[in-house]
């Protein structure tokens, strides 16, 4: 997933002067599996920018969950290569999740790239406010969904092996915002959290997207400025392999 | 710093299985290192292997996932591929606690693949978010 993150990065930013060429570890099992943390604006559009890239450039067919229903897509992003579903609940989505096995999702190719957009919309909802709510629970539940995501992206990954000897893995990418996340560095963003120490159990690297508190004026407008870091056991296990 | 203790419980049961398979049996002394990598749990986890109490479950696509009779003789499904199984225990020692290299269903999850002492059922109505 870190390929096509990178991709995505050094397409769509700017480089300025002194900064570093945008490079991440090659696809590895390892790095099949991303979690986006920080601003949620920002992540569901480097969710949507991945899904486009992954179709387009990369030529692999995606599966987008998410709650938000996109309005309106350009024509260029209107690909039959991208499928988008909008569960309502935490039940829907491992419902869908779980049927990625099925002939009906694998014909004529299996997707390659899996995303879900906001992991906090459908773990929450169960235990707002509702008597009985169990501290543990979210955990569980984001234990469960991250598990089901990363059996279906390995079993997806055999099937699409088996058709092409040499074709890279599925990978999973999701997008996680913590409560109380918004305005935080980077480094100390959702430290304690529990949920998102479960979910770094399945998601091997984290790519958190930082404001980085300032704006940079340009000649014809204002452009913000964010820091981007690809952290997790998994590019240590990459770092090992290369 | 990287821990290697995954590889190694992998490569235990590598050798288990060749071993099983030439032999029928499992010496001790390979019974003795999976206790120590999996701690007394391991024990637990082979005597419901003699029970039987691990099943296979597979789909016409040809994906598998196992189901677990637990002491309580509740029903459990654990992934193939990944860590996870829906009991307590599981929720408790290992996210909550986050201890053990593997919780117990998983370690029997693992044992029966080494043994093939499973029951393997061609037909899988089950789906995957009805584990727990």
């Amino acid at each position: 997933m870190t390929d096509i993150l990178t991709l995505v990065f050094r397409t769509f930013t700017s480089q300025t002067d002194g900064s570093e060429e945008l490079t991440g570890p090659p696809t590895s099992p390892a790095t099949c599996s991303a979690l986006l943390v920080g601003d949620a604006g920002l992540s569901r559009s480097v969710l949507l920018l991945a899904a486009v890239t992954a179709a387009s450039e990369v030529g692999v067919r995606v599966v987008f969950f998410t709650q938000t229903r996109i309005q309106s897509l350009p024509p260029c992003l209107q690909k039959r290569k991208i499928l988008f579903s909008y569960p309502r609940t935490m039940e829907e989505l491992l419902q869908q999740v779980a049927r990625l096995h099925e002939p009906t999702n694998t014909s004529p190719a299996p997707p390659s790239l899996i995303v879900v957009d906001g992991l906090e919309g459908f773990l929450c909802e169960r235990g707002a406010g509702l008597a009985g709510f169990h501290p543990g629970e979210q955990s569980v539940q984001a234990a469960h969904l991250s598990a089901l995501l990363c059996d279906s992206a390995a079993f997806l990954t055999r099937v699409l092996r088996s058709r092409s000897p040499g074709a890279d893995p599925c990978r999973v990418v999701a997008s996680f915002q913590s409560p109380g996340d918004g305005g935080r560095a980077g480094g100390e963003a959702s430290a304690a959290d529990p949920t998102l120490e479960v979910l770094d159990r399945y998601f091997r690297v984290r790519c958190t997207l930082d404001r980085a508190g300032s704006y940079e004026a340009a000649a014809g407008g204002l452009h913000e400025v964010w820091d981007i870091y690809l952290s997790g056991t998994g590019m240590a296990d990459a770092s090992d392999t290369t | 710093m990287r821990s290697f203790l995954p590889a190694v419980a992998e490569q235990l049961f590598r050798d288990i299985q060749k071993t099983h398979q030439e032999t029928s049996q499992i010496p001790d002394d390979l019974l003795i290192a999976l206790k120590f990598v999996f701690g007394s749990c391991a024990l637990q986890a082979l005597d419901l292997v003699d029970h039987h109490s691990v099943t296979c479950l597979s789909s016409p696509s040809g994906r598998k996932a196992f189901q677990v009779i637990g002491g309580s003789g509740r029903l459990y499904t654990c992934f193939a591929s990944c860590h996870y199984c829906p009991c307590p225990a599981f929720a408790y020692s290992v996210l909550r606690r986050n201890d053990g290299l593997l919780q117990q269903g998983l370690r029997q999850k693992r044992t029966k693949r080494l043994v093939d002492l499973y029951k393997k059922r061609p037909s899988w109505k089950h789906t995957m978010c009805t584990a727990a």
